[in-house]
């Protein structure tokens, strides 16, 4: 029997979450956009005015945006693979029985990377890359490596910053997964062992179907986070050099917070969203199924 | 005859008295009184000539009852804050100037005209003395189209630092003149063993512009722009500038392009390069044995002359009253910028690591024994281009491109005349719809 909830309670619940969201999320992508359809810049506000839909025309014509698209698809194309297969790797070690504190440590070291603040990883990386005076050339003298030049060179910076994404993210990407392990009922994880040997079999008839959500959930999250990746490659290398790191979101900040051009810059985020939401879509679309 | 004589010297004793009487009169304590309690918000940079204005700060508070509250952002963002807090008419009293941003904040009204302040005989101090700034210094930080915003308070200019050690040691007695004997001569000879004779400070931001790109086009007779404000980057001089960069690049250590302040400032503290062309502000740094291992050896010189002459690098901060401020504000803002950037404080502000633009400081023989590179300054001082940066309001827009293609040049993915193309002509479009081709905005930089 389901009991009746009145109406009042439901706005009680749901209402402050709600007015939060309008207030936090809603509002400020309406001004976004209100403000992506004017000739808007900070220094010049009193030359302001409506200009239609001229901005997104100046965004979807400028190579300069395009490039840093291709960049930031680049940059997933890669990392996001390689996230997703050292992640698995790691969840089906960690969901293996035995070595239990062991795997009590690794879990909690796991979560290191992600908690640490995107900027400061950037910073970090800046520091341990520099050529001269960094520890990984340090290191790699040890095995009698030349130093190499890590964030002067354009695709040497372009590695670095997959790298540090792979290294930041991994773990996430783990324990989402671990998590999807989880929830595989055990008298069939248990069963499916009696039947074969071959943990392939195991993997892909019983576990992969209960990590379609929790991938699916992966790859959104990871898209839009590389999409706007922007602390990490500005604090380690400013977008350079050259344009070798200028991914999306570096772009956006720099015509918005450095130009001062908010309405080309509104224009820029409009657009880099419905991407996002477009993909969204269509992780859901063709890979997410419900679990039977 | 006698008599007149007599009435005139009177009258002239009596004047001078007069005026004396009222120099004496003006006080900070008394002209401070009316503002007691009033709170003054600033940006600082994390920088020696702020440090030294903090470690001053209690001793105005006190005089004055003015509170001021600073807080400190890092030079990559002091713009975009001052920007936003002027744009939203927020809390900031004072406006913290770079010279390239003076063009910006007077158009857009949000500096008041010293003027309004130095007429006040209340709030003006007689020892104000605005022709004790170096008039290059005053003129560049502080002015815009004939009209002065901001005292002069974090001033610098461009010098060679130099291991004179390792100049020795290859064999000279002397830094380089001009910037062809750094190609010709010291580049080949104190370039070897993993050593480096020249690092060029490069990174893309506006270290690619000012420091690197600018700094190779003046001497070598360039410029941004030319008299009609179009593009002159393709001029030969410009390109014998950039070209020469390029080339004096073999010279620098692998991955210049990646090089910041702190990168250049350490190759040098740790005798990885012999020479840098850096800011007078580094000197504190480059002198401490506790962050230079060359303490010891380090010489400043001025920048080397180019075919046109040295034109060194100019940069530097003024401080401006903000007009978004209150009366109160507006008036304790201006007491506390006229006592920071005071003659009577230039000495001391030197002492503790800052870089006076008052001409008076650097009087003293003595204090050039002791700050080597004073000479050196008061040279560079005299031989700048305002415009070294071109400081109108749109630089902010034209600096990310000259460090998006100036870097691109460097790394050898577009030629010195394609990135110059490039640049011209994203210049030139930025400055057509700022309206100074068709006459709406004056041809001031």
């Amino acid at each position: 029997m389901i009991a009746h909830v009145r109406r009042k309670t439901i706005f009680a619940f749901l209402g402050p979450a709600v007015a939060a969201l309008l207030l936090v999320g809603i509002a400020p992508l309406l001004y976004a956009v209100w403000k992506s359809l004017h000739d808007f810049n900070l220094t010049k506000q009193a030359q302001t005015k409506f200009v239609g839909l001229e901005n997104y025309w100046t965004v979807l014509t400028d190579p300069t945006f395009w490039q840093a698209m291709g960049r930031t698809a680049t940059l997933f194309l890669i990392s996001v693979p390689i996230q997703l297969a050292l992640g698995l790797l790691i969840a089906i070690v960690l969901h293996r029985p035995g070595l239990t504190l062991f795997k009590t440590l690794t879990r909690l070291s796991l979560v290191l990377p992600m908690a640490t603040t995107y900027a400061v990883v950037g910073l970090l990386a800046q520091v341990m890359l520099n050529q001269k005076y960094g520890v990984v050339n340090q290191m790699l003298g040890w095995i009698g490596i030349d130093p190499i030049n890590f964030i002067g060179d354009p695709t040497n910076a372009f590695i670095a910053v997959i790298i540090w994404d792979i290294w930041q993210w991994t773990p996430f990407v783990a324990l989402v997964l671990l998590a999807g392990l989880s929830t595989v009922p055990p008298e069939i994880e248990e069963a499916a062992q009696l039947e074969t040997k071959s943990q392939w079999l195991v993997f892909r008839f019983v576990q992969l179907p209960f990590l379609i959500p929790s991938l699916v959930a992966v790859l959104i999250l990871r898209t839009a986070d590389t999409l706007k990746l922007f602390d990490m490659p500005f604090t380690m290398t400013r977008g350079g050099p050259g344009s070798a790191t200028e991914f999306i979101a570096v772009l956006i900040e720099r015509v918005g917070n450095r130009q001062f051009d908010i309405g080309l810059a509104s224009a820029q985020a409009i657009i880099m969203l419905a991407i996002t939401i477009f993909l969204a879509r269509l992780y859901i679309r063709f890979f997410y199924r419900e679990v039977n | 005859m006698k008599l007149k004589m007599h009435v005139s010297a009177l009258a002239l004793a009596a004047s001078t008295l007069a005026l004396g009487a009222q120099a004496n009169a003006w006080t900070l304590e008394e002209a401070a009184k009316p503002y007691a309690g009033t709170e003054l918000e600033v940006l600082f940079l994390d920088r020696p000539g702020y440090n030294a204005a903090i470690q001053m700060l209690p001793e105005f508070e006190a005089a004055t009852g003015i509170k001021v509250n600073y807080t400190v952002v890092p030079y990559e963002n002091a713009l975009g804050e001052q920007v936003r807090d002027f744009a939203a008419g927020g809390d900031l009293d004072i406006a913290l100037i770079d010279l390239v941003w003076i063009g910006n904040f007077a158009e857009n009204g949000w500096i008041v005209p010293s003027e309004t302040f130095i007429n006040n005989a209340e709030l003006a101090d007689p020892a104000l003395a605005m022709d004790d700034f170096f008039p290059l210094v005053l003129n560049a930080f502080g002015s815009w189209n004939g009209v002065n915003y901001g005292l002069p308070f974090d001033n610098y200019s461009g010098l060679l630092f130099y291991n004179r050690c390792m100049l020795e040691a290859a064999g000279f007695d002397k830094p380089p003149a001009t910037w062809q004997e750094v190609m010709d001569v010291y580049g080949p000879a104190l370039t070897k063993d993993g050593k480096y004779a020249y690092a060029l400070q490069s990174k893309r931001n506006e270290t690619q512009s000012a420091d690197s790109f600018a700094r190779f086009l003046w001497p070598f007779g360039g410029s941004f722009l030319n008299a009609e404000f179009k593009s002159n980057l393709l001029s030969p001089e410009s390109q014998a500038g950039l070209q020469f960069r390029q080339d004096l690049m073999k010279f620098m250590p692998e991955g210049i392009v990646a090089y910041d302040h702190a990168e250049t400032v350490n190759a040098f503290a740790q005798g990885d390069v012999a020479m840098i062309t850096e800011w007078s502000a580094f000197y504190s740094t480059v002198v401490n044995p506790e962050t230079s291992a060359v303490a010891d050896c380090v010489e400043i010189a001025p920048e080397p002359t180019g075919p046109a002459g040295r034109k060194p690098a100019l940069g530097g901060f003024s401080l401006a009253v903000a007009s978004q401020a209150d009366e109160a504000e507006q008036a304790a803002g201006w007491l506390f910028i006229q006592w920071v950037t005071s003659a009577a404080n230039a000495g001391r502000y030197l002492e503790m690591g800052g870089v006076p633009a008052r001409k008076s400081a650097y009087a003293d023989p003595a204090l050039a024994e002791k700050f080597k590179f004073i000479p050196a300054l008061v040279e560079s001082w005299q031989d700048g281009v305002p415009e070294f940066r071109p400081r109108f309001a749109e630089w902010p827009a034209i600096t990310e491109i000259v460090q998006e293609w100036g870097t691109k040049m460097m790394l050898g993915e577009v030629s010195i005349e394609e990135g110059s193309k490039m640049i011209g002509e994203k210049m030139e479009a930025v400055l057509a719809e700022a309206g100074y081709y068709d006459g709406k905005k004056p041809l001031a930089q």
